[in-house]
């Protein structure tokens, strides 16, 4: 690395004492895990550390005295100069002092994500800035990680909804369709059984109700095909440890911030954490964030209590997971309808979520269902079936 | 025997919580001349009859899987264990795969799904109906049968047993430590009272029993 302090004129130094400051200072800067780089007011580069060398991939030789921007991507490259001069003229920079998120361009031409923070130079010579660089591509990663994962949760509860919604639909329809069709049929059977065959009207008559019972069955098709079409979801099975599925699902529920005020106990034994269970870990996580969301809705007056989540063998063969509240508990009224669709409890809620999360059990091969909770508050279990690698798997 | 043909009065029971279904459903069967009973839930289908009642109903339920209360697949559970076997055509609003396959495990006869083509469930109806005859006919048979033997004297019925053993008369005499000549005696009475006329028929009429 080399340096290129200009010498400071206010301190009276002898040439000995400003060797060892000089030796101490390179130390320092190549000591520092971040990138520091020192400019001039013209945006000129004077100072290039060993850890800046390696974020960007040059050699300070060749940057040393280029301009910053060098080292941007468009559309900072552009634009720095300009906020120089405006600091130049205005003497308030928007930046110094606080770090923010920029991108940086390496000598490869890679963009990568850092975080900046500027200082100006105090009791200098000449205008100087030093900007400290931390990469921070591997946090912006799972940031970003984080977030497609989400959506993705996002996406696929909005499918299953949708889903479910028209399975939801197909039911409580295909009930009047199959009484139109059969009560049109039963006319043509006693119209064919009346005596005056030959006549216009007998004709107009099994014709028109004939044409009633195809319309009500195109009708059922419609709805048939519609339900085809959102079950066609493709479901990605993996073996994931029950463990993580339950972290993951915390993870995510976070976002809710009440879930952060209750606090969640954890119940894992280490033989039930380590079990694998082959999964749509996306479905299974959100049948888990649904009945964690409903168990904080049911705590809504009872903040002071947390929100228990047990894992534990059901049978030798599946695990079991519960989601224990303290909250209101369901009206005994209620319980029979606890799963159908469009049924529910809450003001703004839909009545999907326990449908699909039914659903989605199901398909596993497992089983949801709700039991009263110990004193007050609902539990919530469900099984997945353990899978043996051993044995593979009979899915 | 060929006075087994009875008299076959099948009625087809149609269990389903929506009232346009069911009415409609009735409607339908009445029109092909088929004999209706509607209940609304399976409990009111099951508190309608005695118990000795249910076993001896002839016909077949047309029975729906989702219902509030006991659910189809419970009531099939539930005749099973109470000894009615009339044939049972489940109806269903979802092609739910997994019940569909319970139910047929558990000796459906049909699993239709609404809304259906009104030949595919008189079709359906029609075959449940030719399964719970011959089912009639069969505890029909044997009830005769039982009726007969029950007119044979305890040591009738000793001789019964080892002649459809396909034992001889000696034998016979010789295990039951009686004379040839009073073994062929009682032999005489069993098939008159029995109303068969060769061993062979005999055994036909007993193996019946063994049969469920």
């Amino acid at each position: 690395m080399s340096l290129s302090v200009a010498p400071n004129q206010k301190s009276v130094m002898t040439p000995q004492a400003n060797q060892d400051a000089k030796a101490k200072l390179t130390a320092l800067l190549d000591a520092a895990v971040d990138g520091i780089i020192i400019i001039d007011h013209l945006g000129h580069i004077e100072l290039f550390n060993s850890a800046a060398e390696t974020l960007f991939g040059y050699a300070s030789d060749e940057v040393i005295g280029q301009n910053i921007n060098k080292l941007m991507p468009q559309p900072y490259r552009e634009q720095h100069d300009g906020y120089l001069r405006n600091y130049a003229s205005t003497l308030q920079a928007k930046i110094i002092g606080i770090g923010r998120e920029v991108k940086a361009r390496k000598k490869n031409g890679d963009i990568f994500p850092i975080d900046l923070s500027v200082g100006d130079v105090k009791n200098a010579s000449h205008k100087q800035f030093v900007g400290i660089i931390r990469d921070i591509t591997d946090k912006v990663q799972a940031r970003n990680d984080a977030i497609e994962q989400r959506e993705r949760l996002a996406h696929v509860t909005r499918l299953s909804t949708m889903g479910e919604m028209a399975a939801g639909i197909a039911h409580e329809v295909n009930q009047p369709l199959t009484a139109v069709s059969a009560y049109a049929q039963s006319c043509i059977n006693l119209l064919r059984q009346s005596n005056d065959q030959d006549s216009q009207l007998y004709q107009t008559l099994t014709i028109t109700l004939d044409k009633i019972n195809q319309q009500a069955i195109r009708a059922s098709d419609v709805i048939q095909r519609l339900r085809g079409f959102m079950q066609k979801g493709t479901s990605h099975r993996e073996a994931v440890t029950v463990s993580k599925l339950i972290y993951d699902t915390l993870s995510m529920a976070q976002i809710d911030t009440r879930l952060l005020e209750h606090g969640v106990t954890l119940d894992i034994p280490p033989d039930v954490g380590e079990q694998l269970v082959h999964v749509d870990a996306v479905q299974v996580q959100q049948v888990l964030l649904n009945l964690l969301r409903n168990g904080v809705d049911a705590m809504e007056q009872h903040t002071e209590s947390p929100l228990q989540v047990k894992a534990c063998w059901h049978d030798s063969q599946y695990i079991e997971v519960s989601v224990i509240d303290s909250g209101t508990g369901i009206k005994p009224q209620d319980v029979a309808q606890l799963f159908t669709p469009f049924f529910t409890t809450k003001s703004s809620g839909m009545g999907m979520g326990l449908s699909i999360s039914q659903s989605i059990v199901l398909s596993h091969q497992g089983r949801l269902w709700y039991e009263p909770g110990l004193s007050t508050g609902s539990v919530f279990s469900f099984t997945l079936p353990a899978y043996i690698a051993e044995h593979g798997n009979p899915l | 025997m060929d006075d087994t043909h009875t008299f076959y009065t099948p009625t087809v029971y149609v269990i389903d919580d929506d009232d346009a279904v069911r009415d409609s459903i009735g409607m339908l069967l009445n029109s092909v001349s088929l004999n209706t009973e509607l209940f609304a839930a399976p409990d009111a289908f099951i508190q309608a009859f005695q118990p000795a009642e249910l076993v001896n109903l002839q016909g077949c339920i047309l029975l729906d899987i989702r219902m509030p209360g006991m659910s189809g697949l419970e009531c099939q559970k539930w005749l099973l264990t109470h000894q009615c076997h009339l044939p049972i055509v489940f109806i269903t609003g979802h092609g739910d795969v997994p019940m569909a396959v319970q139910a047929m495990k558990d000796g459906a006869v049909e699993f239709l799904q609404k809304p259906f083509h009104e030949q595919t469930l008189i079709d359906s109806i029609h075959n449940a109906l030719q399964i719970d005859q011959q089912r009639c006919i069969h505890y029909e048979q044997q009830a005769r049968v039982n009726e007969r033997v029950a007119q044979l004297t305890p040591r009738e019925q000793e001789v019964l047993k080892r002649v459809v053993a396909g034992n001889s008369n000696k034998v016979i005499a010789g295990e039951l430590n009686l004379s040839q000549r009073t073994i062929e005696i009682h032999r005489a009475a069993v098939m008159g009272k029995m109303d068969v006329s060769s061993v062979a028929e005999l055994v036909t009429l007993m193996t019946m029993l063994e049969v469920t």
